[in-house]
């Protein structure tokens, strides 16, 4: 069964803004999945109208058996603990430590008093520094997560997304602030998430040649449409098709580079 | 090539190019409208003042002789200062009675506006309560702490329930506009992060919006501390709510004792100190923790 079917899903902004026109796709189970397109088409929108961090205007979303929209306040809340989310920017309240940023993927699954006063089960707390430990940052542990660099940061935002235990990640843009070597750290890690966890993970990414080189299946979005849905083996023609022609020559060099 | 040749040589070449300095004149400021407004302003209030002062009703008072007299009284008030209706234990005492008033006023002011004031943030709460509650806030900030104590007295009479309650009031009016703007700076992405994981708004709260700002609403509230102090200092004046004030107000009205007023001053001048101080501290803790 498909863990993620979504059907002819539209968002529009304002009177004339189509963010998405009719986007219909479906995900399996542990797929590793990319989604590229240039800014502006409408990826980081699609990303977050499956878990309705931003209402669709039209269309439908299932995920694990549930029709998103018809969800009520808190059996959202409770359909939003399965999927972990990825931040360009990390996301993290940078005046506390790794352990308590790390803890917070928890509070969906406490009572509000328990969340307000960091009551945390010792189960919980094992589970949080067994993570830590997993993405190499035990010595960060107690460490304010100001004081950390990008790739650490982006790291501990995976730990976050990981202790809610979900059945899919969605990635805005995880590596877009980052260096080239932590950028492959952090894909790395991505992957092996997908590969030995079997949690499905869907990625935005900006780098054609990073999301050919990782991804199971690439789908390409230009202007709110889907223009590709398939194996990550493009013909430059695709890519041409995807970022369109006014993209020129650059992308067309990084894309055929890899793809063949 | 020297450099005003290279200048003509962008010119030539982009004839769009145009630079604000033309190459003949090299006055650092631009003159404009405005600027000779504000020129005849500056100049036409000048005059106003000197005429003022040359037009005054002096009576028979001379300026220097009044200068004098003035200063020699400042200087019996700083440089004698002496005890003469209570003594040094007393007067700690009444200190601390005007340190209560404000501590009370901050603390109960700082709790109420802490919850409303994240009511009236614009990115935790609705367009429609936050522009509620900033309005009716704003209201409240636009009249001052003592016409508020002396609005209360009305009803609870002249003393230390009128302040506590009037200051209380102007406090959570100040505080909630400082609070709500403190929280509004937060990065929305960490309320999105915590939201997209299933956390609900109290746990959003306490666990990424206050965390976050704690420096800027520590400092707010000590701000309001030194306020409230300096307030609580007139009101046992002004509505008689006791303390160090009211001591003054005797010193300075009952008596006429310029030395005992010199004396009290140097009391609240060296608390102020030592709550600037404390303040310091305290930031730079929570600053470096």
């Amino acid at each position: 069964m498909n863990l993620l079917e979504v059907t002819n899903l539209s968002k529009q902004y304002g009177h004339d803004l189509l963010a998405l026109q009719n986007i219909s796709f479906s995900v399996q189970n542990g797929e590793f999945v990319a989604v590229i397109g240039p800014s502006g088409a409408g990826k980081s929108t699609l990303l977050r109208c499956i878990n309705r961090m931003i209402d669709p205007t039209d269309g439908e979303v299932v995920f694990d058996g549930v029709q998103m929209s018809k969800l009520k306040k808190n059996e959202l809340r409770m359909q939003r603990r399965k999927i972990g989310m990825i931040f360009q920017h990390y996301n993290l309240v940078s005046r506390l430590t790794v352990i308590e940023n790390v803890l917070h993927g928890r509070l969906g699954y406490k009572s509000t008093f328990a969340g307000i006063v960091s009551h945390y089960g010792k189960d919980e707390k094992k589970q949080a520094f067994e993570i830590i430990e997993m993405l190499g940052l035990t010595e960060q542990v107690y460490k304010r997560c100001d004081q950390l660099s990008g790739g650490q940061k982006q790291r501990v935002g995976i730990a976050r997304a990981l202790i809610q235990n979900p059945r899919m990640m969605l990635c805005d843009e995880p590596i877009a602030s980052l260096d080239p070597s932590a950028s492959k750290v952090i894909m790395d890690y991505l992957r092996n998430i997908s590969t030995k966890l079997g949690i499905t993970c869907l990625v935005n990414l900006h780098q054609v040649d990073v999301a050919l080189n990782y991804a199971d299946r690439i789908i390409g979005v230009n202007k709110g449409k889907i223009v590709y849905d398939g194996p990550p083996n493009l013909t430059p023609e695709e890519v041409y098709m995807i970022y369109g022609s006014a993209a020129g020559d650059l992308i067309f060099d990084v894309g055929g580079q890899h793809a063949s | 090539m020297n450099y005003l040749d290279s200048l003509e040589a962008l010119r030539t070449q982009f004839p769009s190019y145009k630079s604000g300095v033309t190459l003949h004149n090299y006055s650092i400021k631009k003159v404009t409208k405005a600027s000779i407004v504000m020129r005849i302003t500056l100049l036409s209030l000048v005059i106003l003042t000197v005429y003022g002062f040359y037009t005054f009703d002096y009576k028979d008072i001379r300026i220097i002789d009044a200068i004098t007299q003035a200063l020699t009284t400042f200087k019996t008030m700083f440089t004698q200062p002496r005890f003469n209706h209570f003594n040094f234990g007393q007067g700690v005492y009444q200190v601390a009675v005007t340190l209560g008033l404000t501590f009370l006023t901050t603390l109960i002011g700082a709790f109420i506006a802490l919850f409303l004031g994240l009511f009236a943030a614009q990115n935790l709460s609705s367009t429609v309560v936050s522009n509620a509650i900033k309005s009716f806030v704003a209201v409240i900030r636009a009249i001052d702490t003592v016409l508020w104590v002396l609005i209360f007295a009305v009803a609870a009479g002249l003393g230390s329930v009128a302040a506590v309650i009037g200051m209380t009031f102007h406090t959570i009016g100040y505080l909630i506009k400082a609070y709500s703007e403190s929280f509004e700076e937060l990065d929305p992405g960490v309320i999105e992060a915590l939201r997209g994981s299933g956390a609900n708004w109290w746990q959003i709260v306490f666990q990424a919006v206050i965390p976050s700002s704690a420096t800027s609403l520590l400092s707010w509230t000590f701000m309001r501390f030194e306020i409230n102090y300096a307030v609580a200092v007139a009101m046992g004046a002004a509505a008689g709510a006791g303390g160090i004030g009211f001591e003054l107000f005797m010193a300075g009205n009952h008596y006429y004792d310029l030395r005992e007023v010199g004396l009290i001053t140097y009391f609240i001048l060296s608390v102020a100190i030592v709550l600037e101080l404390v303040s310091i501290r305290l930031k730079l803790r929570l600053n470096t923790h």
